[in-house]
């Protein structure tokens, strides 16, 4: 473990000790604290592990998933503006579970929501599998990218247009917005064995990325496989993508800023940026479920809501920044 | 031993190397030349195996190319393209490391010592030893041809080929790079290096290869190669009275 890894496991802990603290009931932080180590009365544990923590658990793993698929697409692509939504993954991960909930199968267990997210995810993955092992270069799977996003939207719409049950426009909504509350153990360990060969798959890829950089042609010539580990990464991403949006429904940025952040800090190099943007991306959702959980509104404000307001002014900023350096 | 025999590759439809065969062996330094679009980067992309084959081999030592794996392939040739991008601000030496990817993927930082020897010892014979730790994006375009050139030579293969090495080199660094490739050709390495300066060609190099429309038109000694014939029919120069070339007309 390198010594930044080192530093970011122990500030994430730390938010965690934080987030146990943070929430809608009123708790003295002795009494918190006391539970965290299992100690105080009944209600207060429950409070601290059966809602809170799992809570910050779901948050921590869906930033980590999503920060760990962009840094793989970046390096993948070339490009420090991709993330899972450009590829299309998110979009029809999304349109998945859209068509569980408007039509009424999302009722019939608890497991078909995020089966349907990660087969609309793997929908989109068998499309730009088959372009990849065409031999499609990243410029043509970003464009193919581009055309899921939008062909998901229209899907979208044009479920919702047939919908049976109109009622369900508010869970569409909730859920489109992202949000981790009132997730248990349950939702994390249901989404777990998909985060977790989604991650591996991703890492093997890593020394491949790092090859990558310089092109295609001159990584071939230096023994690497280009096309493996396209594969690698657009399998891995997509069961990521898939199983964080099964979890807390889309969440954009994270997967953009992360990366951008913790760059200068592995020297640029593709293979070392991933864990680390992992945990970082998962630091910045942590960050934000706190925010919405202490934020004294009326409605608590949904934590892709969160994510975009703190997100989406450093990615405007990034890409500014790239223009004027490509200028 | 690199044999390549009725070489045929087709870009859009049209032919671009057109029945080329040559031969490169251990020890010999071997320009190609040509005028633009005669084929030469094709030629050298195809035998480095990043461009598909239309016909004709290309041969190993007894190996045929098409049948050998991508690490032994790597292990055997290295090739420095054209156009030489770098996706990421990457120090010098991770760039360099690079060249040892088929032997150890790693950055410079977590090499072995053996490897990390190698990088630094591939820097000092490109003369940007001292580029090591700065960032590439930062470098000059000349600092730049000379870190890619470190990663070239740090690579376990024992052939190289260069296009173009010597385009955004200033005149001193074209001249020791030209010395370096001279050296490592006497070490035992076949090298091949696509230039357009004639002169530095017939200069360093033991035989040149001059190829126009797809097709080898001269192969031998710079003397016989870059015959007047050959000047004035593909190059459309001669030789000045003072010794340099002129345009012919």
């Amino acid at each position: 473990m390198t010594r930044l890894t080192m530093i970011l496991v122990l500030m994430s802990a730390a938010l965690f000790a934080l987030s146990a603290l943070a929430g809608t009931a009123p708790m003295p932080i002795s009494d918190t604290l006391a539970a965290l180590i299992g100690q105080g009365d009944e209600a207060g544990r429950t409070i601290v592990w059966e809602i809170r923590i799992p809570r910050a658990a779901a948050a921590f793993v869906v930033g980590a998933a999503l920060g760990l698929a962009g840094a793989a697409l970046q390096g993948l692509l070339q490009n420090p503006l991709a993330e899972p939504g450009v590829l299309g993954v998110s979009a029809f991960s999304a349109l998945g579970a859209v068509i569980a909930i408007f039509f009424g199968f999302a009722a019939l267990s608890p497991l078909v929501l995020p089966l349907a997210a990660i087969l609309g995810a793997a929908a989109a993955t068998a499309i730009l599998a088959i372009a990849s092992m065409r031999g499609a270069g990243s410029v043509t799977l970003l464009l193919i990218g581009v055309g899921l996003s939008s062909l998901a939207g229209a899907l979208m719409s044009l479920a919702m247009n047939l919908a049976p049950n109109p009622y369900s426009l508010s869970d569409l909504v909730n859920w489109m917005m992202g949000s981790v509350a009132n997730r248990s153990w349950a939702d994390t360990l249901l989404a777990a064995p998909a985060l977790l060969i989604g991650a591996a798959l991703v890492l093997i890829a890593g020394p491949g990325l790092r090859a990558l950089s310089l092109g295609e042609e001159t990584a071939t010539s230096l023994g690497a496989d280009p096309r493996r580990t396209r594969l690698l990464v657009i399998g891995g991403t997509s069961l990521l993508a898939g199983a964080s949006v099964a979890t807390a429904g889309t969440i954009g940025f994270v997967g953009i800023v992360a990366p951008h952040i913790m760059r200068p800090y592995v020297k640029h190099d593709p293979q070392s940026l991933l864990v680390p943007s992992a945990l970082f991306a998962g630091m910045i959702l942590l960050v934000a479920d706190i925010s919405v959980r202490i934020l004294p509104l009326q409605q608590e404000l949904k934590l892709g809501v969160a994510a975009a307001l703190l997100g989406g002014p450093v990615f405007i900023w990034i890409a500014a920044r790239l223009g004027r350096s490509a200028a | 031993m690199i044999s390549v025999s009725g070489l045929v590759v087709h870009l859009g439809g049209k032919p671009v190397v057109d029945g080329l065969s040559f031969s490169l062996a251990p020890g010999e330094f071997v320009a190609m030349a040509g005028p633009n679009g005669a084929g030469k980067s094709t030629a050298l992309k195809a035998v480095a195996g990043v461009t598909p084959i239309t016909s004709g081999s290309v041969r190993f030592g007894e190996a045929d190319a098409d049948r050998i794996s991508r690490s032994a392939r790597a292990r055997t040739l290295a090739w420095l393209p054209q156009l030489r991008s770098v996706a990421w601000n990457l120090r010098a030496e991770d760039v360099v490391a690079l060249g040892r990817f088929i032997e150890s993927p790693a950055p410079y930082d977590r090499l072995g010592t053996a490897d990390r020897a190698a990088v630094d010892a591939a820097l000092v014979k490109s003369d940007a030893a001292h580029l090591a730790g700065r960032s590439v994006q930062a470098l000059s375009g000349g600092e730049q041809a000379r870190v890619h050139l470190a990663r070239l030579l740090v690579s376990p293969a024992p052939s190289l080929l260069l296009d173009e090495p010597c385009a955004s080199l200033d005149i001193s660094h074209q001249l020791s790079l030209m010395q370096t490739l001279s050296n490592e050709a006497a070490s035992g390495r076949a090298v091949m290096v696509v230039l357009h300066d004639l002169e530095l060609a017939a200069r360093y190099c033991s035989r040149v290869i001059v190829m126009d429309g797809g097709r080898k038109v001269a192969d031998g000694p710079p003397d016989a190669s870059l015959s007047d014939g050959v000047l004035r029919r593909v190059f459309a120069v001669q030789r000045g009275p003072s010794g340099g070339l002129v345009r012919a007309g």
